[in-house]
């Protein structure tokens, strides 16, 4: 006898629906293969399922069965397919009526209990199942939540095997209750700005950064505060919109980030170790997965000690970076990732951190000239602004708490709505066009001045030239100001990239 | 420009008369671009710029600013071409369009260190490259301790930056003392290692070099020309950030808590300064003093 489910494979943070055929034979040997391109998690699928049905009280059928995975030749990963295989042969084996899965879907992983696992991606098979409108989805419970998320259609939460025979009747369990993202709600989570002390400098660096979304090279030796400073950003930065939060709820669904129930709306902070490799960092493999920068969607990728980044994970991110998205091209078709982030960078002066003016630095002199070439080779064209920072001093730390994100986050938030009435909804400073900086630059009289002195002294290239310019736009939103003045052009100028350009 | 190789041996009449102090002068010289240069080193117009090839920024500064000055006085500015100090003054002199003289371990047309290929290549075709050894050999031990007493020779006046000890720099100023030539060193931090053998030379009596004008005062008689150069007014705020720098303070945070500024306004003061040319930004953009000096009047503090 034959039946077939539906289920769905994960490619990248999007699904593909793929229909499961099992066909049990009455003659042959007792035999279970699995066809249709399945990798070597879906094909032990087979020892998950046996012991599964066993020990939830069906039989496993003593006959020549053949599952397929169709369509056979889209590459299918995981073990989310395993829930489909065991329903298809407990309906081609009689054990359950067909019509219980009529226009249901089914995704899980089977534990050799009959418990069922949760999978990554139930958020995007949700999604895709209201789009093919059927009548329900089942989940592993721990998903529950998520799948819920698009409010079609009925999620069915399964904690073990078992429960199929539920299905359909009065016993079947009620669906996850309808989940709230929390957008605007408390104002910010995660670490607050007012631990760091001191280095008033930084902060503005920080402040300007966020309003603007431009990317953030922080140097100084280790010990002045760095990366608390990055693992702050998030907390200025501006809530994401309902259409954001599911981006990245999307993105963190897809790598099984998910399974607890927890729905954060928070913006992301990933923080790659430098030793990552350059798939880690933009995502690759096969079938590709999301890498970090997928991972920073809609938040903040940081990368400690810059300079010791392999140069092919550096250069890689320039697409990325340029384009909000990654498009991971394999013989069997392309995937395209999202991956709208902040970068922001931190990196010792040299080698041994302690900075050659220091008198004490103890760094090789060609060590010391690499590390800064590599420093001021890495990204150059695509980091805007650059802070260097020194230890905080005795009384700075000793300095009563400083403002709190909140405060800031205010100011970041009203710079980006003007950015936005300028540019339009979700657009920033940072990926303003030619053009778009054109029109949007009325700069004073001193302004021009200033800019036209930073060309002559300072040596300033073109791509400087209007790296300047619109960080000066930035400062003058942030202080609510349409023309941009002298001082803001100053600023700017203190705030550029050294030795890019 | 010219890339051939000349020789100038003893008893020549372009051989320089000061190698003749040597106790064991070098039999001949072999040197790349411009002959009539080393040949004209007289008695008064050449001083050996030395240092360490792993200096600080602050010695470099001071080695570049040296070499722009003294060679736009019209000194003949001496060095080894090695990295650091060396490559720095040579840098210098060339910028002012000033001679300088490269003293070489190696043949004169090997180049060594080989990353100062382009210094090698500005100093020929502008200046000259001198060698003890033959064209073709490659620097070997032995090589810079007798290339540091031709060094120290040439020199009216031997000036060391920065330098660790012990040290080949030590070695260049201790032959130039024995030969009766002036020494003098730039004072350094006393924790910083690099200025431990500078510091040492001025406690055994060699002059305190501040600026190119004590270089000239020693060599040519006090007061005899003024070197600096002057940078345009400024007022009084940005006096202070200047004095803040100076003092130590190198990021726009220090010199607010120095000033008493809040802190951006200090970033708009150093950026206007750095646009002035009286600070300059390393890589990881902190602030430092160039030499450039502020007029009088706006100089406030003592």
């Amino acid at each position: 006898m034959l039946a077939t489910t539906r289920t769905f494979s994960l490619l990248g943070i999007e699904v593909r629906e793929v229909h499961v055929e099992v066909d049990v034979c009455q003659r042959g040997l007792q035999t279970f293969s699995l066809v249709g391109l399945p990798d070597a998690a879906v094909r032990e699928s087979r020892e998950r399922v046996r012991s599964a049905l066993e020990n939830s009280g069906f039989d496993f059928p003593k006959h020549r069965i053949t599952a397929n995975l169709a369509p056979a030749d889209l590459r299918k990963a995981g073990p989310s397919f395993d829930l489909a295989i065991a329903a298809g042969l407990l309906i081609a084996s009689g054990q359950l009526p067909a019509e219980r899965l009529e226009g249901v879907v089914l995704a899980g992983e089977l534990a050799l209990d009959g418990s069922i696992r949760p999978v990554p991606g139930t958020l995007a098979m949700a999604e895709a199942a209201a789009r093919l409108e059927v009548t329900a989805i089942v989940v592993p419970t721990a998903n529950g939540s998520e799948a819920a998320l698009p409010q079609r259609p009925r999620v069915i939460p399964l904690e073990r095997l078992e429960q199929l025979r539920q299905l359909g009747s009065v016993e079947e369990p009620p669906p996850p209750p309808s989940a709230e993202l929390s957008l605007n709600g408390a104002g910010p989570v995660g670490p607050d700005l007012s631990d760091l002390r001191g280095q008033p400098y930084l902060r503005d660096a920080l402040e300007i950064a966020a309003a603007g979304g431009h990317s953030l090279l922080i140097v100084g030796p280790p010990g002045a505060g760095k990366s608390l400073a990055a693992r702050r950003l998030p907390s200025i930065l501006p809530p994401l919109s309902r259409a954001d939060a599911m981006e990245v709820l999307r993105v963190a669904s897809a790598c099984g980030r998910l399974a607890n129930g927890a729905l954060p709306t928070q913006r992301p902070f990933r923080a790659p170790h430098h030793t990552i490799s350059t798939a880690g960092l933009v995502g690759g493999s096969s079938p590709p997965r999301p890498g970090e920068v997928t991972l920073a969607h809609r938040g903040v990728l940081f990368l400690d000690e810059l300079g010791e980044f392999s140069r092919e994970s550096l250069e890689a991110l320039r697409q990325p970076l340029e384009e909000g998205r990654v498009a991971i091209t394999r013989a069997r078709g392309a995937v395209e990732l999202p991956c709208r982030f902040m970068l922001v960078a931190a990196s010792n002066p040299c080698p041994c951190g302690r900075g050659e003016e220091s008198g004490e630095c103890e760094c090789r002199p060609a060590s010391a000239r690499r590390y800064r070439a590599k420093l001021s080779g890495a990204l150059a064209d695509r980091i805007d602004l650059s802070v260097a920072v020194e230890r905080p001093t005795a009384q700075e730390m000793a300095a009563g708490a400083p403002v709190g994100s909140a405060g800031v986050r205010e100011r970041v938030v009203a710079a980006r709505e003007r950015q936005e009435r300028r540019l339009g909804l979700g657009r920033c400073n940072a990926d303003m066009t030619l053009a778009e900086l054109r029109d949007a630059t009325s700069l004073t009289r001193e302004a021009r001045r200033t800019l036209a002195q930073g060309h002559a002294q300072l040596r300033l290239s073109g791509r400087g030239h209007d790296r300047v310019l619109r960080v000066s736009r930035t400062i003058a939103d942030l202080e609510g100001s349409d023309a941009i003045t002298d001082e803001h052009v100053a600023r700017a100028i203190g705030l550029r990239r050294r030795g890019s350009e | 420009m010219t890339s051939s190789v000349w020789r100038l041996p003893r008893g020549d009449e372009g051989y320089p008369a000061p190698l003749q102090d040597l106790d064991e002068p070098p039999a001949a010289l072999h040197g790349i671009g411009d002959a009539g240069l080393v040949s004209g080193i007289g008695r008064n117009t050449a001083v050996t710029i030395v240092g360490s090839r792993n200096p600080s920024s602050y010695g470099l500064e001071v080695a570049e600013e040296l070499g722009y000055l003294l060679a736009g006085a019209g000194l003949v500015v001496v060095s080894g071409m090695a990295l650091g100090i060396d490559a720095a003054a040579h840098r210098g002199a060339l910028e002012a369009a000033g001679p300088t003289i490269a003293v070489l371990g190696s043949g004169p047309d090997v180049v060594y260190p080989r990353s100062e290929r382009r210094l090698y290549e500005r100093i020929t075709s502008a200046c000259a490259v001198v060698s003890e050894m033959p064209p073709g050999t490659v620097p070997g031990p032995g090589c810079f301790p007798k290339r540091n007493r031709i060094m120290a020779a040439l020199g009216t006046m031997t000036v060391v930056v920065e330098a660790a000890q012990p040290s080949g720099s030590l070695i260049t100023a201790e032959q130039a003392a024995k030969l009766g030539r002036e020494v003098g060193a730039v004072p350094g931090r006393v924790t910083s290692r690099v200025a431990r053998g500078t510091n040492a030379l001025l406690a055994e009596g060699a002059g305190v070099i501040r600026d190119a004008q004590d270089v000239l005062d020693r060599m040519v008689g006090v007061g005899a020309r003024t070197v600096h150069r002057d940078g345009p007014a400024l007022d009084e705020e940005l006096v202070q950030l200047l004095h803040a720098v100076a003092d130590g303070a190198s990021t726009p945070g220090a010199a607010a808590v120095a000033v008493g500024v809040a802190a951006a306004e200090a970033a708009v003061g150093l950026a206007r300064l750095e646009l002035l040319g009286y600070l300059r930004a390393d890589p990881a953009g902190r602030y430092e003093r160039t030499s450039i000096r502020a007029p009088e009047a706006t100089t406030l503090k003592p």
